[in-house]
Order: structure tokens, then sequence, then C-alpha cells
């Protein structure tokens, strides 16, 4: 005889098995103008640095040299893991929070985004979108995080999904698959809204993609224009490609957000490196448009003009990081700290150089002039033979944003300082394979690190100096301070104008993601994520051992 | 059996796919495979039981032949109480599976690729109860990139 079956019901969301409420409040509206201006509602961080021109530099000074050594944590959100998760191994919380009339919207490795009340650290909702095991992930389970308009929300998944939800419940109005998980297509950037429309770009660039930048209707997700950063044969720029395939494997993906000058209608994209990273000989020339700053008409996606910061690169030295729009004597600029240790200050209306200077001790892969001129001088050249160079792979700067304060005309750098040694090592193309054309390994026991301010003309002004290289970004304030996180857990307030150490906080894990700052009811607050992880083995393989975190800490004044 | 190039016998030898033999738990990848049906209106729809006393999932791998909704039955033949947390879009699904008892759980996957899953209850999950989600196919042809056919790994790569 067989019993019936106790009826075990549907299955229901996880997080109804919390305290998560389900709903957060309507703010107002976040359009296309509050978000050009959006510096001048410091109250609020509404796009991913803070403002379209990249500073990351806010009005706010409650918080201020006078009283920094008093703020401590108002509120801990800790999202934790549950359930099997795609690279385990490498999750890290590399996000940066967007506030809007106090409500916090934050995103996380897997496919995760959090609505939380901004001054208590409750959780209002939260999205969590099915990440495959298997997705190829080359640099860790990371996401840099989202963006707010018309109330909604849009972030990308690690398997290339773009979604966009209601802001105030985490419903999904649309879903947009942006690239190719087969051909080793991922997503990790934070998208930009540009009037009606969303700007995303391609990661993977370990595996042999073309890279490419996209843009979607904001309000249907309907696909407006794709830009590749890599030229066809015949199109500007492809007689930099030899005349076999190399070009539709040739990387030059776009990995992290872009800026935006409204009064000249370009998106300026960061492009990764190309593909393969350290085999140059199978891609002879200069590998346009990789390791460059291309300015995108937003309208078209045409290219209006692009600057290469490494020509033929053969230590992996993306541009992804940021492009920080800023003006000196009334000339519109761009400034970028690349990984190839340098320092790039641009026209931004056309892309012709101002100056080039280097901002890291330990250059040796080549020589760049003050005029722009490139000279390599160390590099992976015969197939098996060791090479050392400086900076290693992940840069004299990661992905990992700077800060510009205007009244200073100074920028705050998170400096790494250590070395590699590539052997070439050929092998085939196969799609959705890493691509590398070389075995790597980065120093683990000769390392440095600083935050470290510059000029606009690069002339270093002040250094704090740490015993790891730095791998979070930096947050200026009108505060007089410049905040940032440590891979060894400790978040940071320095003088804006010394360096002098102020006040810190040990966070229990190493910071690898983007503080942002705003206000409820009157009071300031600093948050940061804080998880370590990520593509450790490349930034700093002497922390590979240290343990993951998946903390919010937010930092206020006492009452 | 789910592990390539290895021999039924040697797995079933060995002990691999069986409770408190090898090892304690019976370990991953082991286990039988199914494919979900297809209905008329395009859902898919699949049962995954939970046999007596083998704290293990059966299928231990269901393939799915493109990413959509999926229709789950689930069952605990089992004489001890355990659950069910499924990945799907906008949240995980949960289910309180007690001793003899079916319920059911509505999940939409992404494709291709393939997710874990598991009871997360107690010490299920390093027994055995993780199983696997295979989802075929590929992205939608407007998202791939404008380049050639290339080449992919094949079988030969891996031996």
């Amino acid at each position: 005889m067989t019993a019936e079956y106790i009826d075990a019901g549907e299955a229901i969301d996880h997080g109804a098995l919390s305290a998560v409420k389900g709903t957060a409040p309507r703010t107002s509206n976040v359009d296309y103008e509050r978000l050009r201006t959006a510096r001048s509602e410091p109250d609020n961080w509404m796009t991913y640095f803070g403002a379209y021109d990249g500073q990351r530099y806010s009005l706010l000074d409650q918080i201020n040299t006078e009283n920094v050594r008093r703020i401590g944590p108002a509120w801990i959100f800790q999202a934790g893991m549950s359930g099997h998760i795609a690279g385990a191994s490498t999750y890290a919380f590399e996000a940066c929070p967007l506030v809007v009339d106090g409500i916090m919207y934050v995103t996380g490795w897997d496919g995760w985004f959090w609505c939380l009340d901004a001054a208590t650290g409750k959780e209002l909702w939260r999205y969590k979108h099915a990440v495959p095991f298997d997705v190829s992930l080359c640099c860790g389970n990371v996401n840099r995080g989202c963006a707010v308009a018309n109330g909604r929300v849009y972030f990308v998944t690690p398997n290339a999904q773009l979604v966009c939800l209601d802001a105030t419940n985490g419903d999904k109005i649309f879903q947009k698959t942006i690239g190719d998980v087969r051909a080793g297509e991922s997503a990790s950037l934070a998208p930009t809204v540009i009037k009606d429309t969303l700007i995303t770009g391609s990661a993977g660039g370990e595996f042999g993609v073309r890279g490419h930048v996209d843009c979607w209707d904001l309000e249907t997700g309907e696909h407006r224009w794709r830009t590749y950063m890599v030229p066809k044969p015949g199109e500007p720029g492809g007689d930099t490609w030899p005349d076999d395939e190399a070009w539709a494997r040739g990387g030059g993906n776009h990995w992290c957000t872009g800026t935006y000058d409204p009064e000249l209608n370009l998106y300026y994209a960061g492009t990764g490196n190309p593909a393969p990273d350290f085999d140059g000989d199978v891609r002879p020339g200069d590998n346009l448009y990789t390791d460059s700053v291309v300015a995108l008409d937003v309208d078209t996606g045409e290219i209006r003009w692009h600057y290469q910061f490494t020509p033929h690169d053969l230590w992996d030295y993306d541009s992804t990081m940021e492009m920080t729009l800023f003006e000196r004597d009334g000339k519109k600029l761009l400034g970028h700290f690349d990984k190839n240790g340098y320092f790039f200050v641009l026209d931004r209306t056309n892309g012709e150089l101002q100056h080039v200077s280097p901002f890291v001790d330990r250059i040796d892969w080549g020589v760049i002039t003050r005029d722009g001129k490139v000279t390599p001088r160390k590099y992976p050249d015969k197939e098996g033979d060791p090479v050392h160079f400086y900076p290693g792979p992940a840069g004299a700067k990661e992905w990992t944003h700077a800060a510009y304060h205007p009244e200073h005309d100074m920028f705050y750098v998170p400096v790494a300082d250590v070395g590699a040694t590539a052997t070439r090592r050929r092998r085939e193309f196969k799609e959705g394979m890493p691509y590398w054309g070389a075995a790597v390994q980065v120093d683990i026991d000769d390392m440095a690190g600083s935050i470290s301010a510059f000029d606009s003309h690069g002339e270093e002004k002040w250094r704090h100096r740490l015993d790891h290289p730095m791998a979070a970004s930096v947050l200026a304030t009108a505060g007089d301070l410049v905040f940032a996180g440590t891979p060894t857990g400790e978040f940071l307030a320095l003088h804006a104008e010394t360096g002098e150490k102020l006040w810190e906080f040990q966070c229990g894990s190493g910071h690898h993601s983007s503080p942002s700052t705003y206000t409820v009811d009157g009071k300031q607050y600093i948050v940061v994520p804080v998880g370590w992880g990520g593509w450790l083995e490349g930034i700093i393989p002497g922390m590979l051992g240290a343990g993951h975190g998946s903390a919010l800490i937010a930092f206020a004044l006492p009452d | 059996m789910t592990m390539a190039d290895v021999p039924e016998d040697l797995v079933r030898g060995l002990g691999l796919d069986t409770q408190n033999a090898a090892t304690i738990g019976q370990v991953l990848g082991t286990g039988s495979i199914a494919e979900a049906t297809v209905r008329e209106d395009g859902t898919m729809e699949a049962t995954v039981r939970i046999k007596e006393d083998s704290i293990s999932w059966d299928p231990a791998i269901l393939v799915l032949p493109r990413g959509g909704d999926l229709e789950l039955t689930v069952i605990n033949d089992d004489k001890n109480t355990h659950a069910c947390l499924l990945p799907s879009n906008g949240d995980q699904k949960f289910l309180w599976l007690l001793n003899h008892s079916k319920g059911r759980a509505r999940i939409n996957l992404d494709g291709p690729g393939y997710y874990w899953y598991s009871s997360p209850g107690g010490n299920d999950e390093g027994r055995g109860l993780t199983a696997a989600i295979v989802v075929q196919g590929e992205v939608p042809p407007e998202a791939r990139l404008d380049r050639p056919p290339q080449p992919r790994p094949t079988k030969g790569d891996n031996s």
C-alpha cells in the first residue's frame, strides 16, 4: 500500500523567511536633469561616481577635519551568503552604493541587489538573480553598482544580463541579454543613465572576446546601438590589426563605468587589454581601440576621437578605470591614471594630449615621455623566457578609482607598486577558454602601496604609505577629507591638504570597493562596502589567503 | 553515473555514489541524469525526489533544453525531513519537505549554464543533497558577437 504524500505546498521566496519588508518608499523622481546636476545635490549619491564627471567628490562638509575623529559606525548591513554561488572563492564586495532621499541601492556578487534604509541599514527589499555556477568570470564574482532613474534601478549580472527593477519593491520590469556567456563574456560595471538611455559595456578580456559598448532605451530596454571597441578590417583602426582573425578575439572590453560631458554629448569609455594579453606576436600593430579612452557620441555610438595609452599592450594594462573630467585655465580636460603607471591629461574636446607623468615609483616595462612617446623595454617576447616587469598586470592602479578635489586641484590616487613575471606560452584560441598567451606570477613578497596626492600637472604633493598595494577607491569631500580603505581592513580618513591620518576604523575585512556619502535628515553618513576578494592573484597574491567579508558599514558623527 | 570517462563499476566499487561507503556522504556529481519535458505552452516540467536513505537528489543532474520557466515537482520519499533551496531569477525558492511529502516549485533560469541547488537543512548539502540543473542552448542571436564563427573546445581536448 502506498501512503498519500503530505502536501508540502509551493516553494516560496527565500527572502520571505527574513525580516525584509519587501517595499521601499517611493523617492522623488530622478530624471536626466537631476543626474546632469547631481553634484549640486550632495544629500544624494545618484550615480556611480556621484556625478557624471567621475570626480568622486562631495560638497558635504558636516564631517570634516575638525570632527572626523569622533565618527563611528551608525549601522552595519551583513549580506552573507546562502546557496551555491559561482566563483565562490573569488566573490568580493566591489560596489558603490547609491542613495536617493534616504533610500540606498547597492549591488553585490552573484546577482544580488539590496535596497536599504540609508539611516538605519534596515533591508527593505532584495532581488537575487540566478547566476550559473559555470559562468566564465575572469576576475571574480563581482559587480560594481547600479543606476537609478524614473522610479527604477538598473544593474548587470555576471552572466551578462541587464536587469531593470521597480525601485519600490524590486520587481523585475525587463531583462535583456547583453553578452554571450558561451564566448566568455560577462558583465560587472555599473550602468550609466544618460538622457533617455542607459549605457553598458562588456567584460571578458581574458577570453578573447570582441569588446563593445551598448546603449539601451531606458523605458523599454530596446537596443539603441552597439559600438565595438575593436574594428573590423576596413573600418577606421582596422589597419592596426593583422590580416587574419585576431581582431575578432581582440579584447578591448569596457568593464568600468565611463564618464560623460553633457555639453559635448560625449561618453568617455575606457577599454581593456588586447587578447591574448601577453602574446603580441599573434596581433602585430597598435591594436586599436584597446587600452584607450574612446569618446562616443551618446546619440549614435559614433566614435568621435580616441587616445591609446598603451599601444600594442604586452602587460595586461587595461585602461578601463575612470576618465576624470575637470577644468583648468578654462580648458575642458580629462585625467586618467593608467595601469601602466602614468598619469595622462587630455583635452577632452578632441583627445589632444596635454602631458604625461609617472605616478608610481617602479616602472620598467617601458617609458612614456611627457609628450606621450612610448618606448617598450621589457615584455614577454620569446616562448618560454620569463620576463619580470613593473607594474604587474594589475597595474600601478587597478580598476579602483581616484578622487579629484576641484578646490585644491588635487587627485587622490590608490597606488599599487608590485611587479610580476610573465613567460610567453602560446596557445590556440578556443571560444570560452582563457586566452592569455603566458604563464603569469605576481610578486608576493615585494610590494608596496599608497594613497598619493597629485596636482593636475602630475606633481606629487603628499603620500600616505602602506605595506600593501591599494585596492579600493578614494572619496574626497568638501570637509577637506579623503576616505579610503586598505587591503588589511582599515578605513582611513586623511587630511586632503596634508595627507595626515586623522581617523581609522578596522572593518574586519579588506576593502575592494567604492565608498560614497550622503545625508538623511541633515546627518552626513560615509558608507563603505567591505568584502575582500576578486582578482587577488593579480592584485595582491600575498593577500590571497585573507578572509572574505560581506558587510556594508555606514559611519556618522554621534547624535 | 555522471563522472565522465570513469567506469560505472569503478564508481560503485569505490562506493562514491553511496551514503557512508567510501566516505561519509555521497560524492557530488554521482547519481542519475534526466531531461525536463516541454509542454505546449513552452513551460518546462520535471520531477526531482529524495529516495529513502539516499540523502541525494534523483536525478542528480536535471537537463533543460533552454532557459525559461520550469515547474518542478519535488518529492521526499525519505523517512527524514529535508528542504530544497532552488535558484530562480528574482529570489531563491525555498520548500520545506516533511517526511514523505510532495511539493512544487516554479523557477525561472537563464541559459546557457548550470546551477547547483541543495537542501539547506542540517548537514544535507555535504552528504549529497546538492544537485545540478543544466540549461542548454545559446544566448539570443542579437546578443552574440559580430565575428566569424570561432572554434570551441572539443571532446578530444579533454582527453
